[in-house]
């Protein structure tokens, strides 16, 4: 049955321009451009019913920001790789595919700055603390310091 | 006089106010055991109480994230005079296991004055019931 | 009952409610809160009916993942067990299980046979917990002391095995920490009889305790493709009858070689989720009971270097909420380079949104601790009334006493 699947998977991202790799036995990872992520992710709920979202990664890749879309059916689990830059950090968004993304993609957009389009809950804070500063980046960048959010965040104190 | 009955009344039967700070919820577990059969903290006279202008104690767990340090300050200023806190476990006393950690406090003590810290993580509920026993005999 | 009056709120806040369109389930629109405490639940109402819940975690938001990719790998296993306390191992486990696939050793078969044991008796604490706190919330606080007391048994047999009751620390890469003590099989045998009769009893109990039926019958709906859309887990996802359990469907430790059923249930209410619950410990029990006659010979652990060769993969498991998920990702170093937890709880948040609306202030506190979530989230909750414009804040508290007046008017208050 999971060969099955497998090879769906990889006919399916052959037809949106996608780089399809089996990492190990039950794990296959398909690497897509952004622009062809929701059609991809639509027929995949659609056509193989691989419809379980796990969650949503994120990482910091240096230039860009990676977004991993974790599915999983039938012992196999499915990475949906893809990357947007850091210069201007838009994805689109699968809420309208997969109603449960919608608090994931708000965790993205907390610790990497993502905008994700068409989120509806994109004006609002979904882990970080209402005193978080303006200014300061997002903290899962490998850029930023949790020495320096800790003093911006007042949880620094002088002990006598 | 009527000083010395008022003590003697707190010292008997201490009002508990418990608040969450950030916790990962070992040691409130391990709080709401003390209230069951087997330890049974009220015995002692001990009560959890459902609003801090009620209570005498103040028993903070967690490790207080910047979301949760003004409630807790909040709650402490509504808690009556004379009033006690216990940090309970290792993340109240100086962060535990996430100290250094970007949105961790160094412990509650940076917040609101602290009285007792009952160590642990979690502490048992013996060890939660030793450490207020201990601070009632405090309770001048 | 103690209320703040808020101002009536302005046209354009009106204007901006949440509504969710009938083709699929997708919020659109924004609100604009109006209290400036911060509150883990905003409930919108229409008279005494909710309409849409504004939920607002963070409380206990700490920065672990970022924290992990500066500590070594084995440091990381201590610090994710103790993201909960209530499923402190499976989170060990998960991690656990998602480096070790990066490496090129085995977990030997008496570990995995252990850490299934471990694991089960956590589902048990877990479900006892629940259902002691489901009857301090429904107002039928016997049950609770009732419940906790039994609980003891399962956390006297825990610190038997690993030495703590709450968070364990018996997960190791490749192996557990420490073996199971000689001459416990008896005794661990015994006590997992007399806990299925326990959860037999508390079934019948919540079949004909006029209190329980009254608050759970018919409470908490939702339908299973609207459960499956939205990518509830765990119980949540079973009391409607999706069968989805990963110690089945993808099984790890040594699901594979123990033998037991699938729980699930149709009726699809607050009463089908007890029922399950008490099922499911039932079937923990058994597993426990045959994992310990059937334990393998053998080494306990396989030690491993501490720098794990650069990779990513992933892994999950059934904790007593759902799905826990763990990704990690190793550029060859004593560090990781990133590590994704993702709790059960969060999953189950859409869903649980999903089937407060329609329910009515009275069932809030009864649904809302169906769906598990942890104690600080249950403290404090604002309401906002969109018809009379009327604003208040309760504390959890606040919120049960307004449940059980409702349901039992005349019922004395405890204190």
């Amino acid at each position: 049955m999971s060969e099955v699947l497998v090879q769906q998977i990889e006919r399916l991202a052959a037809e949106h321009q996608a780089k399809c790799t089996q990492l190990r036995k039950g794990e296959t990872t398909v690497e897509i451009d952004q622009t062809q992520v929701k059609g991809f992710v639509k027929r995949l709920v659609t056509e193989t019913l691989a419809r379980h979202l796990s969650t949503i990664t994120g990482l910091d890749l240096g230039q860009n920001i990676g977004i991993i879309y974790h599915f999983w059916h039938e012992k196999n689990t499915i990475h949906v790789k893809t990357t947007v830059p850091k210069e201007k950090p838009t994805a689109l968004s699968i809420v309208d595919i997969v109603p449960g993304a919608i608090l994931y993609e708000m965790e993205i957009h907390d610790m990497f700055g993502v905008e994700f389009t068409g989120n509806p809950w994109m004006d609002r804070k979904l882990l970080l603390p209402d005193t978080w500063p303006e200014d300061l980046p997002p903290p899962l960048l490998k850029t930023v310091k949790p020495a320096d959010i800790r003093k911006r965040l007042g949880l620094e104190v002088e002990r006598k | 006089m009527l000083e010395k009955v008022a003590t003697w009344a707190r010292k008997r039967s201490p009002w508990v106010f418990h608040i969450n700070a950030s916790s990962c919820n070992g040691c409130d577990i391990e709080l709401v055991a003390s209230l069951t059969p087997r330890y049974d903290i009220e015995r002692f006279g001990a009560v959890l109480v459902p609003s801090p202008r009620h209570a005498d104690v103040l028993i903070v767990t967690g490790t207080v994230n910047a979301q949760t340090k003004d409630r807790l300050r909040r709650v402490y200023e509504q808690l009556p005079e004379p009033k006690h806190v216990i940090a309970l476990g290792a993340c109240a006393a100086a962060g535990g296991v996430f100290k250094g950690c970007y949105n961790v406090g160094q412990g509650v003590q940076d917040v609101i004055p602290v009285d007792m810290f009952i160590p642990g993580c979690p502490p048992r509920p013996e060890a939660i019931m030793y450490g207020v026993l201990k601070l009632l005999g405090e309770v001048k | 009952m103690s209320e703040e009056q808020g101002k009536p709120p302005r046209k354009e806040e009106s204007a901006g409610l949440m509504k969710y369109s009938a083709e699929n389930l997708v919020p659109f629109g924004p609100i604009h809160p109006a209290l400036k405490e911060p509150e883990y639940f905003k409930l919108v109402l229409e008279g005494e009916k909710i309409v849409e819940v504004i939920p607002r975690i963070g409380y206990v938001h700490r920065g672990l993942e970022k924290a992990a990719e500066s500590r070594p790998w084995v440091q990381n296993m201590y610090m994710f067990e103790r993201t909960c306390g209530i499923c402190s191992f499976v989170h060990s486990l998960t991690y656990g299980q998602a480096v070790e696939g990066l490496t090129i050793y085995e977990v030997p078969r008496r570990a995995k046979f252990i850490r299934t044991i471990v694991a089960e008796l956590e589902r048990i604490h877990s479900h006892l917990l629940w259902v002691g706190l489901m009857g301090h919330w429904a107002g039928f606080e016997t049950l609770f002391m009732w419940v906790w007391r039994d609980r003891e048994v399962v956390l006297d047999l825990v610190e038997a095995i690993s030495g703590n009751r709450v968070h364990k620390s018996m997960n190791a890469f490749c192996g557990v920490r420490k073996d199971m003590p000689p001459g416990m099989e008896d005794r661990i045998v015994e006590r997992m009889k007399f806990l299925a009769d326990r959860a037999n009893y508390y079934k019948q109990i919540i079949d004909t305790e006029e209190t329980m039926l009254e608050r759970t019958e018919g409470i908490g709906r939702i339908s299973p493709d609207t459960a499956e859309a939205l990518c509830a887990v765990g119980p949540m996802a079973r009391y409607v009858g999706l069968r989805s359990d990963i110690r089945l469907n993808d099984p790890y430790a040594a699901y594979d070689e123990v033998p037991f059923d699938i729980v699930t249930r149709s009726e699809g209410d607050v009463h089908a989720l007890l029922k399950l619950r008490l099922d499911e410990m039932i079937v923990s029990a058994n597993i426990v009971s045959y994992a310990v006659q059937h334990l393998p010979d053998g080494p306990i652990r396989v030690k491993i270097p501490p720098i794990i060769p650069a990779g990513e993969h992933s892994s999950h498991s059934e904790a007593p909420r759902g799905e826990i998920f763990y990704y990690v990702k190793s550029s060859g170093g004593r560090t990781p380079e990133r590590v994704k937890s993702r709790q059960p709880t969060m999953a189950n948040l859409p869903t649980a949104l999903e089937i407060l609306k329609g329910q009515t202030i009275a069932d809030v506190p009864v649904v809302l601790t169906a769906i598990d979530p942890c104690f600080g989230c249950m403290d404090r909750m604002s309401f906002l009334d969109i018809e009379s414009s009327r604003q208040w804040t309760w504390s959890g508290e606040q919120l049960r006493q307004y449940g059980i007046n409702h349901y039992f008017p005349g019922r004395a208050k405890k204190r």
